[in-house]
């Protein structure tokens, strides 16, 4: 059977509550239509302005089959373009990341300014117009420090994101934070099982007690209720909105992204063992309030983030085949704080770093368990997992309209 | 674009009430684009507003050009003369690979603004006056001349000076008519045609070949007692020195507009970012592309016996010092990781230099566009002139472009 069907039939057909059947964790052509359609649909977070500081600044970015470079060109702008280029295909930038001040073509040396336009090609035709081969520019925009790409020929509004992100993020002045450090595992399981682990903190208890010391496991912090039921989340909020920062949970109507602050646990400001600062210097001179806790943003299907007074630690999620994730975490710091003076680098990331890799552990232990035979769907629970079922109902949703789009039948189209 | 009615009618504010232009305040609007050449054009301004310009003939003003991708910074000689002060002009020419200049040739027309600085530099009879002159120029090393020969028609057309200057082809010299008209009306103007080759478009009548002694004491017999002004391809300039001093002139009386190897006193390693710095230009610091473009146009016309050879002395800087490290055989280039220690004459660059002395250095564009030949230097400072191939930062690292840098003094690449 055609496999668009058959997906669309799965999601048409599934459980509400309950997890999805095992093509979705495990099949390489239900990965290939979840690139088809989300990945290369979908707004993705790729990485911060601070990584491109400078005009001619780069990194990467492989997104499916989509090689894409991220720069600063010379008036300021960041923009996003394929990574291949225009002469043979070659991939144009292939480091991580880095500076340059035009982008040369390792092959034939093919030169293209910042901009995208080819200003160099050597030895061609007398007629060859260069104006015709730019770099095909993929759309990128930013917001209060983030740098989000799309691949779709017409991308979807990226205004709505940016309205609701905007009021909560900017005071952090994450725009001009550093990378203090940046980690990248891959965990072997499908990219939605990392999500589905992250939506909750039902596992939290049994398996992060570095995290617990200070992130909170009650449900209607990690999950989509508005968590107005919960009175120290309402007072958090009224007592930060009071001080000008934004804080009450807001969701898109879409439920495809979400901000919030959250209280941590006690007097606890942030992520570390003693609950006490990392960096002595403040993320934001802007945002002098004690005890913010952390403010929550997840969008799907690339990230998820805590933005905490000292610092942030953001999370990217790419997907490389049916059972591998990458997950990029990121520290970012006041750009001012110096390693080993205002902060110490195992202290920064001790707690995320050792959460990172019990969540990799979990995630792989699911993924195997999904391959057998014998798995078939099971409840989510109703108290703990809202946000997992929130999660699921969103690609579901997402999934089913991209199949059926356009009122065609899939089976003529087939 | 519709002309402004100012324009159109030829308005110029008077002289009493305005001011003259500020290069680093007032901006220049193009009031006329002139074709010389198949490939020259002569671009004026006047400054936008009103207001007159102010400046020393010879002298050069820095344009920054907004190409798309981001502003570049050119520096053309004026042509005009500044007894005409209610415009200025400069004569470019575009070479193939030109980036500001070609944005000039294809974007400029009347009514658009440019912001400029100057104008600055030197390079002027009024800064060494004499009673004779003689003018040497080839290709655009003419548009000096031409600034100084302007400014004593209209204010000495009694001056004793004898105009030498050479093209490739006779439809390659510029101001042909003009200077033809100023040898009637000035008479002790001596003119002195040179072209490399005839060509069957343009009658020619004057002397072909490349200048020489034989040539030289032919057209100027006294030219012992002139003060003399050179301009043109460093290739050029080498030889008139070498021609000068075999022949036993006292150079402190020869002066040149010097493009290639300026020496350290006078330039700082240049860069983008320090071409913005006009303040502190010299004449010698005006490694423009314009003057780029008459290496490339006259390369080859010079004397075979002097072309390529490393004059016996040092360049005749203008402050009289001879430039760090240049001790007679030429500039020492030491090619670390090579093994391999090498001289070059000055205004040779990195990359020819390089593969002269078979060191393999990658290049692609060889226009300091690309920056495929960017290397570590790690001793000894150059001047380069790049059009974007390289970032600020990774010049303050240390990189250069080989292609478009050339030794002010001994170098030490890391390759």
């Amino acid at each position: 059977m055609d496999v668009r069907n058959d997906m669309l039939k799965r999601v048409k057909n599934r459980r509400e509550g309950y997890s999805l059947d095992q093509a979705f964790y495990t099949d390489p052509e239900y990965f290939r239509l979840d690139l088809d359609l989300i990945w290369y649909r979908d707004w993705l977070f790729v990485g911060h302005d601070c990584e491109v500081a400078r005009a001619g600044s780069f990194f990467t970015v492989q997104v499916g089959d989509y090689p894409v470079v991220i720069l600063r060109d010379s008036d300021g702008q960041i923009r996003a373009f394929h990574n291949s280029c225009r002469h043979r295909g070659s991939r144009v930038c292939t480091e991580h990341r880095g500076s340059s001040a035009r982008l040369v073509c390792p092959y034939h040396q093919w030169t293209y300014d910042l901009d995208g336009s080819l200003l160099y090609a050597r030895q061609m035709a007398e007629d060859f117009d260069k104006s015709q081969f730019s770099l095909k520019p993929v759309a990128c925009e930013s917001v209060a420090g983030y740098i989000f790409i799309c691949l779709a020929e017409k991308p979807a509004e990226f205004a709505p994101f940016a309205q609701l992100m905007q009021p909560y993020f900017a005071p952090h002045r994450l725009t001009e934070a550093k990378v203090a450090f940046e980690s990248t595992i891959i965990e072997k399981g499908n990219w939605k099982l990392v999500w589905e682990n992250n939506r909750e903190c039902y596992h939290c208890a049994g398996n992060h007690p570095e995290l617990c010391k200070t992130y909170p496991e009650a449900p209607t912090v990690t999950g989509v209720a508005g968590g107005d039921e919960d009175p120290d989340l309402t007072e958090h909020w009224t007592r930060l909105e009071a001080g000008g920062l934004p804080s009450r949970f807001r969701m898109h109507e879409s439920g495809q992204f979400r901000a919030c602050r959250t209280p941590l646990i006690g007097d606890a400001v942030s992520y570390t063992i003693s609950g006490r600062p990392a960096v002595q210097e403040r993320l934001s001179a802007e945002v002098s309030q004690e005890r913010i806790g952390a403010l929550l943003l997840f969008h799907y299907p690339t990230t998820w983030n805590h933005v905490l007074g000292d610092h942030a630690v953001t999370f990217r999620v790419l997907p490389i085949s049916a059972t591998e994730t990458a997950v990029t975490t990121k520290w970012l710091v006041n750009k001012d704080a110096v390693e080993g003076v205002d902060y110490d680098l195992d202290t920064l990331t001790h707690v995320w770093m050792q959460t990172n890799d019990q969540d990799r552990r979990i995630v792989e232990e699911n993924a195997f368990g999904i391959k057998s035979p014998a798995y078939e769907p099971g409840p989510y629970s109703e108290l703990h997992e809202g946000g997992v079922m929130q999660f699921v109902d969103w690609y579901c949703r997402s999934v089913e309209t991209r199949l059926t789009e356009g009122g065609k039948s899939l089976r003529s189209v087939a | 674009m519709t002309v402004k009615p100012d324009l159109a009618a030829g308005l110029a504010l008077p002289f009493a009430s305005t001011a003259p232009w500020k290069g680093s305040s007032a901006r220049l609007e193009v009031i006329a684009v002139i074709d010389e050449t198949a490939d020259v054009k002569t671009f004026v301004f006047r400054p936008e507003g009103g207001g007159w310009f102010s400046y020393k003939p010879g002298q050069f003003v820095t344009l920054e050009l907004p190409v798309p991708g981001g502003p570049v910074w050119r520096t053309y000689t004026l042509s005009s003369t500044p007894t005409r002060p209610f415009s200025a002009s400069v004569t470019v020419k575009a070479q193939a690979g030109s980036i500001g200049t070609r944005w000039m040739f294809d974007t400029l027309v009347p009514g658009m603004t440019l912001t400029a600085s100057g104008p600055a530099g030197h390079f002027s009879h009024w800064n060494h006056l004499a009673e004779r002159y003689l003018f040497l120029s080839a290709g655009s090393g003419i548009t000096p001349m031409m600034s100084m020969l302007r400014a004593m028609a209209d204010t000495a057309p009694a001056s004793d000076v004898a105009f030498l200057t050479c093209g490739r082809t006779p439809g390659d010299l510029l101001f042909r008519d003009e200077l033809e008209m100023l040898a009637r009306q000035m008479p002790n103007l001596t003119l002195g045609l040179m072209v490399e080759r005839k060509s069957a478009a343009d009658r020619w009548h004057g002397l072909t070949g490349r200048i020489d002694m034989a040539r030289l004491k032919f057209l100027v017999r006294d030219y012992r007692q002139r003060e003399i002004f050179c301009c043109g391809p460093e290739p050029f300039m080498a030889g008139v020195r070498l021609m000068l001093e075999d022949a036993g002139f006292d150079m402190r009386h020869y002066h040149e507009e010097s493009f290639g190897a300026p020496s350290k006193a006078q330039t700082q390693p240049q860069t983008k970012v320090q071409t913005q710095s006009q303040a502190q230009a010299t004449s010698a610091e005006a490694t423009s592309e314009a003057k780029t473009v008459t290496d490339d146009a006259t390369a080859g016309r010079v004397p075979s016996q002097v072309q390529g050879a490393a004059p016996t002395a040092a360049p005749p800087a203008q402050d009289g010092t001879a430039p760090a490290g240049y001790a007679g055989d030429g500039m020492q280039l030491q090619f670390s990781r090579s093994d391999v220690t090498t001289t070059c004459a000055p205004g040779t660059t990195l990359l020819e230099a390089a593969r002269a002395a078979a060191v393999r250095i990658p290049a692609a564009c060889e226009a300091g566009m690309c920056g495929t030949c960017k290397v570590k230097k790690t001793a000894g400072d150059v001047a380069m002139e790049h059009n974007g191939g390289i970032t600020d930062e990774e010049i303050g690292d240390g990189y250069v472009l080989a292609c478009c840098a050339r030794p002010l003094g001994p170098v030490t690449l890391e390759v």
